[in-house]
């Protein structure tokens, strides 16, 4: 199964190798030029996120009068100190987003597991009608969809609660499922079928032998979960209006827009040494780190689940 | 690894192997039903919950009056009124051609610049794995974060683009978001520079799967550079242009942008039918969550109709 390298280039043979030598001069040219360019595509790229990685550690006087450049002449940590101070709900909002994002990463990895398992392995009646119905249910339009989640999650008192979100977030099954059932298909079938001869049970072969052969599928799905639930805004936003409950992604838009006269009410001595916009870079930056870390920690699961999710359908 | 490869959901050839399997089942299976229920039910009772029911329940709201703050209303069918109302809905109609102006204008330009990113990675020879990354990391953040990233860019007085045009000698740059004429492509941008990732690494996947005995057999019968990606990358690449365009239809739904920049202003020039139900079902009056739904479905079934209409033309 080709699926973790879907995103190499495929090895060249021998006999390609000695034809590309008779384009070198053109591929060569190519290359160079395709650098060039790929080179302003990753400065276009990054220019926002270095601009606002800039912006943060400038102080109040250096954004007035040198907000352009990319490279603070005096870095200050000023934006860091008010928005630890004084800014109160964003603890709360980190807290919040950190149990929601693990919360549907576990209860993901638990259940697509278990039916992928199940999808795989476990011969019952009208299996693969139900695993091709999941699949298909994918792809129908979720028109009124928000407005029907709203109605039920009050009806089951599961608005403005992270157990509702966890269990609401976690729902989007179909790409998990298949993810696990491809990589329990992948487990030799005889490794199983030699545990069950030693007279292990159904949920032993299960837990000891397949779960621990399929530890990476399990990682992309986690990782998947993750950064998708961080990222969320839409749901979030919808289904909770109490503050104690938002996640860093929906409580960052109130918190810049909320009054910076207050806030500095209560760390007076920061007053007039930082800018508002910089204040904001900072706390924009330290509310996507996260997922920044996780994407170039994991980068191998995550390109792999991308592929996997969406290519092999 | 053969026997696994056909029982698998790869491709639409195999699902068709799947679907034949389900009719000619092997006699004399050893059935383990009780297990197998057991195995799913976690997987399916929130499958079925919270994806399955809103779908349903949201079809069945568009045909009733359900207002949220009068619970009795919750089943009071009133058959295509709805649909009726809308079609003489002036300020609907508004935001719906505001929808398509902005899908015209962040769609085809994300699809020319993946496929042009694409071709470009795919013709590094090193430093592919490091581009590739950089092009995800926009669609890795969170969405809020992006946009309001953006929204400091576009700031009058310290935004980066300001002081870059008037580095340049522009003397008065646009008010990026506050300006009628500037505000929907100034989101559109953002919009762009968000999603564009993804659409290139599936272009990027299909490039891959072309093979180079495809491009070496070209390049021996003398075809240039733009000759290869004309003739040979842009046809084979069809499934996947008909891949990312169903992917990204959703895109007339848009929300978030207008929920976290200009709630639909200035002078209601950014607001979108996304923004305009999302107002009537839950900000506005009694919350009217019948008629947003049925606003919903006729957007749901004109990108379904589109979506089906760019699978045929893929498959010709």
């Amino acid at each position: 199964m080709a699926t973790t390298q879907m995103l190499e280039a495929p090895a060249q043979t021998p006999q390609t190798q000695v034809r590309a030598t008779q384009r070198n001069s053109w591929l060569s040219r190519s290359n160079w030029l395709a650098h060039s360019a790929l080179a302003l595509v990753t400065f276009i790229v990054l220019l926002p996120i270095l601009w606002m990685l800039a912006t943060a550690f400038k102080d109040g006087q250096e954004f007035y009068t040198n907000s352009a450049s990319l490279f603070p002449r005096n870095p200050s940590l000023v934006n860091f100190q008010y928005m630890f101070s004084a800014i109160q709900e964003l603890p709360i909002y980190m807290r919040n987003s950190f149990i929601l994002a693990i919360g549907v990463s576990v209860v993901q990895v638990f259940s697509a597991a278990l039916a992928g398992y199940a999808f795989a392995r476990i011969n019952f009646r009208g299996r693969d009608l139900i695993f091709i119905a999941i699949i298909v249910s994918m792809f129908i339009p979720r028109s009124g969809g928000l407005m029907a989640l709203y109605e039920l999650m009050s009806f089951l008192k599961l608005r403005n609660s992270l157990f509702g979100l966890i269990l609401l977030f976690a729902s989007s099954l179909p790409v998990p499922i298949f993810i696990m059932r491809q990589a329990f298909l992948a487990v030799p079938k005889e490794i199983e079928e030699s545990a069950f001869i030693d007279g292990a049970s159904w949920f032993q072969v299960f837990a000891r032998i397949s779960v621990p052969l399929v530890a990476s599928a399990m990682v992309v799905i986690a990782t998947l979960a993750f950064v998708g639930v961080w990222s969320d805004y839409l749901v979030t936003y919808t289904m909770v209006d109490r503050d104690t409950q938002l996640t860093i992604s929906v409580g960052i838009q109130k918190v810049l827009t909320s009054s910076y006269e207050s806030a500095t009410a209560i760390v007076p001595q920061l007053r007039g040494q930082f800018a508002h916009e910089a204040a904001d870079a900072a706390m924009l930056l330290f509310s996507a780190a996260p997922v920044i870390l996780i994407y170039a920690l994991l980068q191998r699961w995550f390109m792999r689940g991308l592929t996997d999710g969406a290519i092999k359908f | 690894m053969a026997a696994n490869e056909s029982a698998s959901l790869s491709g639409t050839r195999n699902l068709g192997g799947l679907l034949r399997g389900l009719r000619n089942k092997e006699q004399g299976v050893k059935y383990n039903n009780l297990l197998g229920y057991a195995f799913i039910a976690p997987a399916m009772l929130l499958y079925l919950v919270f994806n399955i029911w809103p779908i349903i329940r949201g079809f069945l709201m568009a045909f009733t009056d359900y207002r949220f703050v009068y619970p009795d209303t919750r089943w009071d069918f009133n058959g295509v009124d709805n649909f009726v109302k809308l079609a003489s809905d002036e300020k609907v109609h508004k935001s719906i051609w505001i929808a398509l102006k902005y899908t015209a204008m962040v769609l085809p330009i994300t699809i020319l610049a993946a496929l042009i990113i694409a071709v470009l990675i795919s013709r590094v020879r090193s430093g592919a794995s490091f581009y590739r990354w950089v092009v995800y990391l926009p669609s890795i953040l969170p969405v809020a974060v992006s946009f309001l990233m953006f929204r400091e860019m576009y700031g009058l007085k310290f935004g980066l683009i300001s002081n870059i045009l008037r580095g340049l000698g522009v003397e008065n740059p646009p008010n990026w978001l506050g300006d009628v004429a500037y505000a929907l492509p100034s989101i559109a941008v953002a919009h762009l520079w968000i999603i564009f990732g993804f659409p290139t690494l599936l272009f990027l996947i299909g490039i891959y799967n072309i093979g180079s005995e495809m491009y070496e057999a070209a390049s021996l019968d003398g075809a240039n550079g733009f000759q290869q990606l004309r003739w040979i990358t842009i046809p084979l690449l069809k499934p996947t242009f008909a891949l990312i365009l169903v992917l990204q239809i959703g895109i007339i739904g848009v929300t978030d942008p207008m929920l976290l920049l200009t709630a639909g202003g200035p002078e209601n020039s950014t607001l979108t039918v996304g923004l305009d139900i999302y107002q009537i079902a839950f900000v506005k009056g009694d919350l009217r969550l019948g008629y947003a739904a049925a606003i919903s479905l006729v957007i749901g079934v004109f990108s379904a109709l589109i979506s089906a209409g760019v699978f045929r033309w893929s498959r010709d």
